[in-house]
């Protein structure tokens, strides 16, 4: 973990951009004019932009440490996450897929 | 005072359709708890000390916003990478906004600014469920709809995330937590992917992704998003349109417009 988050001057500053980000998408449309409208190529560019942002976090997340490929049959996270993911799909509910996510990790990293 | 601020921030609320939009949003409600609570933990365990994971769910107000940027501040990125990777989580948002700003075009700009800012992902599909189809938009009626739903909403969120953050505090680090923050991120994905070409953008973002990892600063991120999006808005273009994306009403529009269904939560199935 960086020093940069235990500094309360970086990340204060750090949390008003964030909160700006919140304000201004929600905003948005709201404080625009009438006349401006959405383009419907542009709609559809900004459906797809958070999918595509989360998989881009979450991919290296999992799949990477310290900037080396971490995949393999020992990657605890990896096995956690597929089940996790497989169980959510199929049930939709959250905090099962979390127990059972956490449950296999830990299982994994005391006995593996 | 306090009479003076609501006046000013609130628009007139009609109480029956307040009560009646809080009801609506008792179920999801449970849903965004447990959603709340797995965020806090996750604050915490991707290291934030308690009073600035307090600070930031209180200032940011934006759940999957605060996880994503989680690993990018604890790898020290900078500010800029970080506010527009949220940026990029958020910008679903703006297709609400887009979707529903015609309920609230009339009113004073301090209004309409503080409705949007409550315009999350549940409130959203909520409200669009029951008047996305109606001729007149904007009345007290909507408006206390919106804003019982609302208010329900942001206490049980905030409330959540606070014993979340003082949850988290209580687990030793190497329980590893962290993988909450990652679990609960993919639980925000999946819903998100049921289509093929959201299928295709999302492999692209991820697998682009990891192989920038070591590009300095995190600029690999943005790139990889750009190129996901991009190929999502091809395959879109290319691939025959299905059923589902000519039929109109509620449901489909909540589904076209990729409304972030809370985890648990399905909207309108």
């Amino acid at each position: 973990m960086s020093e940069s988050m235990r500094s309360w001057s970086h990340m204060l500053l750090a949390f008003a951009g964030l909160g700006m980000t919140t304000v201004l998408t929600r905003g948005s449309f709201f404080m625009l004019p009438a006349s401006l409208r959405l383009p419907p190529l542009v709609e559809r560019a900004l459906r797809y932009a958070p999918a595509c942002a989360l998989a881009a976090i979450v991919a290296p997340d999992v799949l990477t440490a310290d900037g080396h490929l971490t995949i393999g049959w020992h990657s605890n996270e990896l096995w956690a996450v597929l089940l996790a993911a497989a169980v959510f799909a199929k049930t939709r509910n959250m905090l099962l897929m979390m127990a059972v996510g956490m449950t296999l990790f830990t299982v994994l990293r005391l006995y593996t | 005072m306090l009479r003076t601020i609501r006046a000013e921030l609130i628009p007139p609320l009609d109480p029956v359709a307040f009560r009646e939009g809080a009801r609506n949003m008792g179920p999801p409600a449970l849903a965004i708890g447990a959603w709340g609570v797995a965020t806090g933990v996750a604050l915490v365990a991707g290291g934030l000390t308690i009073p600035l994971a307090l600070v930031m769910t209180f200032s940011v107000f934006a759940g999957s916003a605060q996880l994503a940027v989680l690993p990018l501040l604890a790898a020290g990125a900078p500010l800029p990478v970080v506010w527009v990777t949220a940026a990029l989580v958020n910008l679903r948002f703006v297709i609400f906004a887009a979707a529903s700003r015609s309920f609230f075009a009339g009113l004073p700009w301090k209004q309409r600014l503080f409705s949007s800012y409550l315009n999350g992902d549940v409130g959203f599909a909520l409200f669009m469920q029951r008047y996305g189809d109606a001729t007149e938009r904007g009345n007290p009626e909507q408006w206390g709809f919106f804003y019982g739903g609302a208010s329900l909403n942001w206490v049980s969120w905030q409330a959540s995330s606070v014993l979340g953050i003082l949850l988290g505090g209580l687990a030793p680090t190497e329980w590893g937590l962290g993988l909450a923050a990652v679990l609960a991120l993919v639980a925000v994905l999946i819903p998100m992917v049921v289509r093929l070409p959201a299928v295709l953008g999302v492999v692209v973002a991820g697998s682009l992704a990891v192989a920038t990892v070591r590009v300095p600063l995190r600029l690999g991120l943005l790139m990889s998003v750009l190129a996901g999006v991009t190929v999502a808005v091809i395959a879109e273009t290319k691939l025959p349109v299905r059923e589902a994306t000519r039929t109109r009403g509620r449901i489909s529009f909540l589904r076209r417009t990729g409304v972030v269904v809370p985890p648990g939560e399905e909207i309108g199935s």
